[in-house]
């Protein structure tokens, strides 16, 4: 069957060259889709003097807006202002979805917000998981209704996170979709040559806050190296809570056992997952955990609280749940090292290789696109009403900002014509070109 | 992990399972939305049910502080008005000092004489001296600013204080008290302190400033102890105490200005019966949502 090809436009604050769960996802789902032979264009704001378009691998182009980052990455809120260049970009390069990423990005709801003011196509996808109680939560779960009132699809990473996104923005669950992150399972790979069983490396990689649980780690390092003296931990990352785990190292005289590696890289990151037979995650709250995926791959056996969406993430043999109290994670740590002689590595790297993959994550994602696309488009009054039930106040404003929004569109229109702006043409790879020529002289 | 199941008949298809991995679950759409969705949700888990008597009852020690902070006030107007003078004033602090040694020693279980001497008895006079000593320095301290800028400062810090005072517990413990006080119960004290150093410094003499300074401070500082001390004591007693005080703080105001009167009586009136009503009114829109998306807590105690 002949897909229709997409134009999508992914619009988010985090991308490269950022590090994270939000950029990965944005670039695998991106190169995955450019495979399968959509258009893919990347809108983020500009990086220090990363600023203005780039190309990245497979064709990928990146728009890097010249605004500054605000607060946490975050370009400054502008509401109206950003119309103009999100118009000419749509424009340009006859985008016919738009795809926005993650709740905490204030570039992607002003993006979306506009894309529908102009009647685009709009998908949505939220990374993490927020509470409901405290005042930061409450005004993002209210941008987030505002930005989701209106929105075609969303996208969830987990089923937790759907529970979530559905109790903060009222969503009808029928219109989440659950499609979780991949692995790049080529780039962890487990070690040729397996670490030796007879001492048994415990590996910790998590920026060191409460939020990841390093208070946990204070109790239960010593408790395990004096229950179990072949244990040995590398603790890899850096936080403010490291000071604690070295004075823990320094009382219970643990320097040659518990190794303390200090932030790691991203590219070193699998060098230090393949020296160890099990990984700790201690978070005490966790929308995806990536982390886990990407040991799994390496072959490790994964030890976890049960938090946020932990337990629906891997089969119940590759991963222990526990508690997130010191005596149960002991327990825990125990039955893994039990479990360790029955783990193969490279058979664990085999079923990461099936359970999770990027292409499948595309797939996935075209049809959430194909179901985008069936959706009728309402005209402006009755797609705009919508916002009046987000709040007898928030409400009335929110459709007023609406409306704004759309004259401000029109008057565009009329000051800078959609033919004025030129068309961008479809580039065709050297690469793609090359492969033929081979196959044409072999 | 297999989760086809090895059926023979295509009609049976596997059950829905809550996870991620594996790819689409065959048979099921990605928004398929089980029964089991928003199964982990707890509404409601941490709120208090609350009662209309039992909130009134409560808000009687909101409008014994108001009206103790009424009292201070009109003593200051009939200083600064010369009604009272100092000796007059001397033998109010005085008596005020005695009678709160006694409540104290009557309602506190775990004191004893010995205690009372050796940490309230020295401390107290320590204090005095001091008051007496820095007296000449409050009494100079205003007087380049104008009048109406004390009263206008005077009248902003003491609705601070008002409005940030820790109406639960009392912000100077007795001895043995475990809990640290919060931030904004320290505010409210300063404020309310450097009111009275306010009022003080529009004194004529020196025994003037000292007798204010005593009052002012012994109420601010002791009085939220003392009433403390008697709720934990008998909530009858607490009960009798604040009505009294309520009726004599509304007649000597009567005394002094009807208007006043109608706005102390007003206040008194919002804050026992209209805020309790509006509360219990507004609980039942009250939706705490709790599920698996939560931060754990932690169960030890944590170091920053």
């Amino acid at each position: 069957m002949d897909r229709k090809k997409y134009r999508i436009m992914m619009v988010s604050d985090f991308f490269y060259p950022n590090f994270g769960g939000v950029e990965n996802h944005i670039y695998y789902l991106s190169q995955c889709l450019l495979k399968l032979g959509h258009k893919v264009v990347v809108v983020t704001h500009a990086y220090g003097n990363r600023s203005g378009v780039r190309y990245m691998t497979g064709g990928l182009k990146v728009y890097y807006v010249p605004w500054r980052p605000f607060v946490m990455q975050n370009s400054f809120p502008t509401l109206f202002p950003s119309l103009p260049i999100i118009r000419t970009i749509l424009i340009r390069e006859r985008i016919t979805i738009v795809h926005g990423h993650q709740a905490f990005s204030t570039l992607c709801h002003e993006a979306l917000m506009h894309s529908r003011t102009m009647g685009y196509r709009v998908v949505f996808t939220d990374h993490s998981l927020y509470g409901f109680s405290d005042a930061g939560s409450i005004h993002m779960n209210k941008v987030l209704q505002f930005t989701l009132a209106d929105v075609s699809q969303a996208i969830c990473v987990l089923h937790t996170s759907k529970e979530n996104t559905v109790l903060r923005s009222g969503l009808p669950p029928e219109k989440v979709f659950v499609i979780p992150n991949a692995v790049d399972t080529a780039m962890f790979k487990p070690a040729v040559v397996q670490p030796s069983r007879s001492e048994i490396v415990i590996v910790v990689i998590s920026r060191l806050v409460y939020r990841k649980g390093a208070d946990l780690l204070v109790e239960v390092i010593p408790d395990v190296c004096r229950l179990h003296p072949n244990v040995r931990f590398i603790v890899g990352g850096d936080g403010p809570k490291r000071v604690w785990l070295e004075e823990m190292r320094e009382k219970h005289s643990l320097q040659d056992r518990v190794e303390m590696l200090g932030a790691v890289p991203h590219a070193q990151v699998r060098s230090v997952l393949i020296s160890g037979h099990i990984f700790l995650n201690s978070s005490l709250t966790e929308a995806f955990c990536i982390a886990i995926l990407e040991a799994a791959s390496c072959g490790l056996l994964t030890v976890s609280t049960r938090v946020g969406g932990v337990p629906e993430v891997l089969p119940d043999d590759m991963i222990i749940l526990a508690e997130p109290d010191p005596g149960d994670m002991v327990l825990a740590i125990e039955r893994a090292i039990s479990m360790l002689p029955k783990v193969d590595p490279q058979v664990m790297h085999h079923r990461m290789r099936e359970l999770y993959n990027w292409h499948d994550v595309a797939k996935r994602t075209e049809i959430v696109y194909d179901r985008t696309l069936k959706c009728p488009n309402q005209n402006l009054l009755v797609r705009v009403s919508r916002y009046l039930y987000c709040g007898v106040w928030a409400g009335k404003l929110f459709f007023v900002v609406m409306i704004v929004d759309f004259l401000f569109w029109r008057l565009l229109e009329l000051w800078q014509p959609a033919e004025d702006i030129e068309e961008m043409p479809d580039l065709t790879l050297p690469h793609i070109s090359n492969k033929e020529t081979l196959q044409k002289t072999e | 992990m297999d989760h086809h199941l090895a059926s023979d008949s295509p009609q049976v298809r596997p059950r829905w399972r809550k996870v991620a991995y594996g790819g689409m679950q065959p048979g099921f759409d990605d928004n398929h939305t089980d029964e089991s969705f928003l199964e982990g949700m707890v509404m409601n888990a941490n709120v208090v049910r609350r009662d209309m008597l039992k909130v009134m009852l409560d808000s009687v020690s909101i409008s014994e502080y108001l009206c103790i902070v009424a009292l201070v006030v009109l003593v200051w107007t009939y200083t600064l008005e010369s009604t009272i003078d100092e000796n007059r004033l001397l033998c109010i602090d005085v008596s005020l000092l005695v009678s709160g040694f006694l409540i104290l020693l009557f309602t506190r279980e775990k004191i004893s004489l010995s205690i009372l001497v050796h940490h309230y008895f020295l401390n107290i006079s320590f204090f005095i001296m001091g008051l007496y000593v820095l007296a000449p320095i409050y009494q100079t301290l205003t007087r380049s600013i104008s009048s109406d800028s004390i009263w206008a400062l005077t009248v902003s810090l003491l609705v601070i204080h008002l409005f940030l005072h820790d109406y639960s517990e009392s912000t100077v413990n007795a001895p043995g008290a475990l809990k640290n006080p919060a931030l904004t119960s320290c505010i409210s004290v300063n404020a309310s302190v450097v009111a009275s150093v306010f009022i003080a410094s529009r004194l004529p003499s020196r025994l003037h400033v000292f007798a204010i300074m005593l009052f002012s401070l012994q109420v601010f500082l002791f009085g939220p102890l003392v009433t403390c001390c008697i709720k934990k004591y008998s909530f009858r007693l607490h009960l009798c105490f604040s009505i009294s005080l309520m009726v004599v703080t509304l007649s000597f105001v009567y005394m002094l200005r009807c208007l006043l009167f109608v706005l102390l009586l007003s206040l008194l009136v919002f804050v026992n019966v209209v805020c309790p009503y509006w509360l219990i009114r507004i609980q039942e829109y009250k939706f705490e949502i709790n599920g698996p998306w939560d931060e754990a807590k932690l169960c030890f105690a944590i170091r920053d």
